[in-house]
């Protein structure tokens, strides 16, 4: 589903060039849940950023399910985003001035799709994730689990293929990170990929494989039985 | 998408409630002083467009060859004109003010005589009302007949209460005599927008008869030699009016070959009021660059209120930074976020135009009594406003909510969502330059407020070389006056204890001079001598004393010369310029000297140069003539008790020139009415001026809020380096009162132009001074810097514990 090969990104300051990801190659097939582990400034979110669509490798390939991706202009890149990737951030995310079933329903608005559909979709994926009771409420008025529960919904809500976590649970107590597993787990189990960047290695166990990052190559990678 | 556009818009303004609040307010103001000016520019353009026939009308005025023109031409051209000129399809003369005087009415033996002292009554051809779209409401539109006249609704109600005008009889004493007329027409009163203003209109066929005319033979509506009447042609469908014009001249120039090199020329009625261009050579009754600078405030302040919204919105979006990189990740492309901008910059636009139009028709008393007009929401009721008010408004939420949208849709997602700002400078420096312009047009305000007080300082305080304060005038009678009586009303003020001084003359300071001549030259002139005018002043031997005008040298009139008149005494007085105007070196050597007007005149005294008119004009050399006058009556008397004194003054003026009404006024007061244009310009210009430092005001806190969030990790870390809050409200301010000073260089030669030309009006003016611009830069600094302050102290006094800890 995803290729990339010798991609590499630098950031550079007037006299600094820092190099974030170098020559990196990975493959992840569909169907397949990854988490991506490493220590700061390995070159992680960057990574995330650019399998994305958020931000531009400086060089290397990137196929996304056979098409080469790494150069799509802007509107390109929203359209393919909009339709196969759902993301999920650390911090949830949400926009505060919307409520919990407007948070969800938004990527369907921006994908067109036509009211009547889009209330049975949200509230279906509401339902799943056992938020519904909650569907007319503000962000700041739910727990952070539930907040997160929020967040991966609208991830989901357009059924994408593939899934972004970043530090998914690391905002969350132990008990909310282990429900935020869960779901993510069943996502994957229904037949989601997920790329996942995690600082746990408890989180990490839920994958099926582990790539660990350093100064933007890989540096290992472990199989989870 | 709209829906939700809406929604979140409606939310975001409600969740952020000061600053959506200010953000509204300031776009109102800005709309608000918009919708007053527009109602100012409709009216103004409005006049006179009433008349059906606006479009086929046209006055005739002469250019002279020095350039300057007048529309007071001879009455006897105009019937000439219409049997040559086959497109004339018909005339209207209007000597108006000619009839002015006092009208009075007796309804029977047993009741009270009514008299008013009306001030515009015009001699009118029969086919005024019925060229002009003036309605008649009761009797006939023609004044065909001889001492016949129209009189408007509020006039007829005056005179005649509620009972019919029609067929009464009104006596009229003006210049003309003593003359009845009967009422043949009421019409509704001339509306504000008409530039034709007449409350009575007498049949101008009366002054045909030379019985009626009072020895006035300059008025005979056949004369061809003076010009004071206004001709109205009215042509017929697609006239050719510059063939017209070659026939008017030839048929002009053929009677008076002697005039050929003063032009007559046809003005459009469409060009009476504003004229079509700057140098539009010939009269307007309206001021095409009091409109169109006032046009130019209007746009002024409306895009100063745009550059606001611009600099509050962003600052106000900051906090939104977070949810524009959510719904980017989520899919949402620019052109939705755009979409979402543009759709909150609507709401407060609509928001912002609701609380205009409140502000407006609250607020419409005040502008009304200040503009003395009677304007309402009403006079924007017309096609062309209608097309360009909302494209206006339109265009501004475009701009400004477009650039808003511009830059916040640019910002980089990944950095937005970690909550950095480093994408958000974009754009930076162009919202720096739109302080920069608020400031430069706020200072241009101040700096031209401050000369214009000056300059009003200037004229009220400037010795005028006479006595104005304290000095009540009463106005002569009209009918029932004559040298006796006016003596013997002069020997009772006199006796009247409260009466310090009294004078009487033929006109007064501030109003006029009798009038003006020339071909008063010495005994031996030089050639050139005899083209040289002097302004004259029919005047009593108290005048001087009473107004306290110093007499240089010589003597002055006694009540001998007074008795017999300037004509038999042969012996004048007059003022400095004068002198010099006449050649002579030395005022000593001028008693006694004898000038030549006619016969010999002995300058018996030389008065010091005084300020006859306002300081616009330089003071000309005058001539003061001894005569019995019986214009205006001058007393000096202390104010206490006023009501009394004018109550026993209005007794013996009764008793004395009955039939006469009696008015009054204070002569500072009249002659400050000179600066009555300039005091209202001063109005105005100190009303934008607060407004648009106001407004200007809400841009800089704006970008100061802006400016302290985006540096507030560099503050935390000064602080914790050891900055005191004084150290941190100096790096926030410095960088803004830059932004100001900036402004200050940029308006302060714009404000020195336009007002070094504005001086040009005045003989007598201020020099511009260095410190006016100081002042105004120092006001500039002080206010944006106060404004700056509350966030710059804010930003201070933050933890910064807590402000690194953000990052």
């Amino acid at each position: 589903m995803i290729k990339i090969t010798a991609l590499e990104k630098f950031y550079r300051t007037e006299e600094v060039e820092t190099i974030a990801l170098n020559k990196l190659s990975i493959e992840v097939k569909e169907g397949e849940f990854v988490a991506i582990m490493g220590p700061s400034g390995c070159g992680k979110s960057t990574l995330l950023n650019i399998l994305g669509l958020l931000d531009d490798p400086d060089g290397g390939s990137y196929l996304f399910n056979g098409t080469e991706v790494a150069h799509f202009n802007e509107r390109k890149r929203a359209d393919l985003r909009k339709h196969n990737i759902g993301f999920v951030f650390q911090s949830f995310n949400l926009i505060d001035e919307l409520t919990v079933f407007e948070n969800v329903e938004l990527p369907l608005i921006y994908t067109g799709v036509p009211s009547s559909e889009r209330v049975s979709r949200v509230e279906k994926v509401l339902d799943k994730m056992q938020i519904m009771h909650r569907r007319n409420h503000y962000p700041q008025q739910l727990s952070g689990g539930q907040q997160q529960r929020v967040a991966v919904a609208r991830a989901v809500v357009n059924n994408p293929k593939l899934i972004l976590a970043d530090e998914p649970t690391g905002n969350l107590d132990s008990s909310n990170g282990n429900e935020v597993m869960e779901l993510l787990t069943d996502l994957n189990e229904q037949g989601t990929t997920i790329i996942m960047v995690t600082h746990s290695e408890h989180d990490a166990r839920y994958s099926h494989r582990i790539i660990r990052l350093l100064d933007g190559q890989t540096v290992v990678e472990n199989i989870m039985i | 998408m709209i829906k939700n556009h809406i929604k979140i818009a409606w939310r975001n303004l409600v969740r952020n409630r000061t600053f959506s609040l200010i953000n509204t307010v300031g776009l109102a103001i800005g709309i608000a002083v918009f919708i007053f000016i527009m109602q100012y520019i409709a009216f103004e353009w409005g006049a006179n467009r009433f008349h059906k026939n606006y479009k086929k009308l046209y006055r005739i005025s002469t250019v002279y060859k020095e350039g300057n023109s007048s529309h007071y031409i001879a009455p006897g051209f105009a019937p000439l004109l219409k049997t040559n000129c086959p497109v004339i399809e018909n005339y209207v003369r209007i000597a108006d003010v000619a009839g002015n005087g006092i009208v009075s009415y007796l309804a029977d033996r047993n009741s009270d005589l009514k008299s008013f002292r009306e001030d515009k009554v015009a001699y009118a051809d029969p086919d005024f009302l019925r060229i002009f779209s003036f309605p008649v409401i009761q009797g006939d539109a023609s004044l065909n007949e001889p001492q016949t006249l129209a009189l408007s609704k509020s006039v007829a109600r005056k005179y005649f209460g509620e009972a019919s005008a029609i067929g009464k009889v009104l006596t009229v004493n003006n210049q003309f005599g003593h003359t009845l007329y009967t009422v043949t027409a009421v019409y509704e009163d001339m509306p504000a927008q008409s530039d034709i203003k007449a409350d009575i209109l007498l049949s101008f066929k009366t002054l045909e008869n030379p019985a009626l005319r009072n020895d006035n033979d300059w008025a005979d509506p056949k004369g061809l030699k003076s010009g004071f009447v206004n001709t109205y042609l009215l042509l017929k469908d697609n006239a050719d009016t510059q063939q017209l014009s070659k026939q008017i001249n030839n048929t002009v120039h053929q009677l008076q070959p002697e005039n050929q090199t003063d032009p007559m020329v046809l003005q459009s009625f469409s060009d009476l009021h504003l004229a079509p261009s700057f140098n539009y050579p010939l009269q307007t009754f309206g001021n095409l660059l009091l409109v169109s600078l006032f046009l130019c405030i209007a746009i002024l302040i409306l895009i100063i209120a745009w550059v606001n919204y611009i600099n509050l919105s962003i600052a106000q979006s900051l906090n939104r930074t977070r949810e524009i990189g959510v719904r980017k990740v989520l899919g949402a492309v620019r052109k939705q976020l755009i979409g979402q901008f543009l759709c909150e910059t609507f709401l407060i636009t609509l928001g912002g135009v609701f609380l205009a139009l409140l502000i407006v028709i609250l607020l419409q008393p005040v502008y009304n009594d200040f503009l003395d007009k009677n304007l309402s929401l009403a006079i924007l009721m017309q096609g062309w406003v209608w097309l360009i008010a909302p494209a206006l408004i339109l265009l501004g939420s475009l701009l400004s909510g477009g650039y808003v949208a511009i830059v916040l849709s640019s910002l980089n997602p990944i950095k937005t969502i970690g909550n950095k700002l480093d994408g958000f400078t974009r754009g930076i420096s162009l919202r720096q330059g739109l302080v920069i312009f608020q400031f430069t047009v706020s200072i241009v305000f101040i700096v031209s407020t401050l000369v214009l007080y000056k300059q009003l300082g200037f004229m009220h305080n400037q010795d005028l070389g006479m006595q104005v304060t304290q000095r009540l005038v009463i106005s002569g009678p009209e009918i029932n006056g004559g040298k006796l009586r006016s003596q013997s009303f002069k020997n009772q003020l006199a006796a009247l204890p409260f009466v310090q001084k009294y004078a009487a003359s033929n006109d007064i300071p501030g109003r006029g001079y009798n009038f003006s001549a020339d071909g008063i030259t010495r005994l031996n002139p030089t050639p050139g001598d005899e083209k040289k005018s002097f302004s004259m002043l029919l005047i009593d031997n108290n005048y001087f004393d009473t107004y306290g005008i110093q007499l240089v040298s010589g003597q002055n009139f006694t009540a001998n010369d007074v008795q017999n008149g300037y004509s038999n005494a042969q012996r004048i007085i007059i003022n400095q310029k004068a002198a010099i105007q006449f050649g002579f070196k030395r005022e000593d050597n001028i008693v006694g000297q004898k000038i030549n007007w006619g016969k010999q005149f002995e300058i018996i005294g030389v008065v010091k140069d005084y300020h006859h008119l306002s300081l616009h004009e330089a003071i000309q050399p005058m001539i003061f003539l001894p005569a019995v006058s019986t214009g205006f009556y001058t007393i000096k008397l202390n104010t206490d008790h006023l009501q009394d004194k004018l109550n026993t003054l209005k007794n013996l003026y009764a008793k004395q020139f009955p039939g006469n009404p009696f008015a009054y006024f204070f002569l500072d007061e009249n002659y400050d009415e000179q600066y009555k244009a300039e005091q209202k310009l001063g109005d105005i210009f100190i009303t934008a001026a607060s407004i648009a430092v106001f407004i200007a005001c809400m841009g800089l806190f704006g970008l100061a809020s802006f400016i302290a969030r985006q540096r507030t990790k560099e503050i935390g870390i000064r602080k914790v380096l050891g900055a005191s809050v004084l150290n941190i409200v100096r790096l926030i301010s410095t960088d803004f009162l830059k932004l100001v000073i900036v402004a200050i260089i940029i308006a302060s030669p714009i404000a020195w132009y336009a007002m070094d030309k504005w001086l040009l009006n005045f003989a007598y003016r201020i020099t511009i001074q260095w410190w006016m611009f100081l002042l105004a830069g120092t006001m500039a600094i002080i206010i944006a810097f106060i404004t700056v302050s509350f966030q710059s102290v804010k930003a201070a006094l933050a933890n910064p514990v807590k402000s690194l800890r953000s990052e």
